[in-house]
């Protein structure tokens, strides 16, 4: 059983959605955060630290703005990690930076409210 | 890799940021969340507050930076010298796998990296 935490853009949301639900994985917790990666690129910066000014060289990754984005949280069976994952990234691909980061992290247990019954068989299966 | 979540007060939040840049790791993810201690809330008079706002902050380093890291936040997000109440709690879960989505890359705890074919 694992976690598979994906932190995307805001607007790719809905492909997002639906490209897992026809994935067969149809459970899901969204939530709305900020954050920030290895920097903003700005590309006179890129420029200039190219062509080696050391002004623009030291202002390289830094930038404390802090972005938008939308977090999915998704416990899905060890066998499903994968198809979770490619799909993920099939869809938010741009290319660009600001594309999203995915990490997986086990689970030790999931159990059902409403049933109480816990294990794999509250997990989405195939 | 490790996954740090640091639950923080709101306006330390700034402090912590700036902190985590100046060390070195620049990602961050930001989350507003409420929630209780072991104080149970803060109780004023007859009212009990059991739900303060807090700031939870989502960071994933390398092995071996945990304790640099979470020294970091302990120092940036401190009230006083000694402490107080409600600075909140740190929480460290292993992370087994990271994905960039832009470039697909994969990178493993033991510093492997492949990329995805989709």
């Amino acid at each position: 059983m694992k976690e598979v935490m994906a932190i995307v853009r805001m607007n790719m949301m809905n492909k997002t959605k639906k490209a897992l639900s026809e994935a067969g994985i149809s459970s899901m917790t969204a939530r709305d955060a900020l954050g920030r990666g290895k920097g903003l690129v700005d590309c006179s910066l890129l420029e200039g630290a190219e062509k080696g000014y050391e002004e623009a060289i030291a202002q390289l990754g830094h930038s404390q703005r802090l972005i938008p984005k939308r977090i999915l949280l998704i416990v899905v069976p060890g066998n499903l990690v994968d198809t979770t994952v490619k799909t993920i990234i099939k869809v938010n691909r741009t290319g660009k930076s600001g594309d999203g980061k995915i990490f997986v992290s086990p689970v030790m247990d999931s159990v059902s409210v409403r049933t109480g019954e816990s294990g794999k068989t509250v997990l989405d299966e195939i | 890799m490790i996954m740090i979540r640091s639950i923080v007060r709101p306006d330390k939040v700034d402090n912590v940021l700036a902190a985590l840049m100046e060390a070195g790791f620049p990602a961050v993810t930001k989350i507003s969340v409420v929630g209780r201690g072991k104080q149970r809330g803060i109780k004023i008079g007859e009212i009990t507050y059991d739900e303060i706002p807090k700031e939870l902050l989502l960071t994933v380093v390398p092995d071996q930076d945990k304790d640099y890291v979470i020294k970091t936040v302990i120092k940036a997000a401190r009230t006083g010298v000694k402490g107080a109440f409600g600075d909140g709690k740190i929480f460290v879960t292993p992370v087994h796998e990271v994905y960039t989505i832009s470039s697909g890359i994969k990178e493993l705890p033991s510093g492997e990296i492949e990329e995805v074919k989709i």
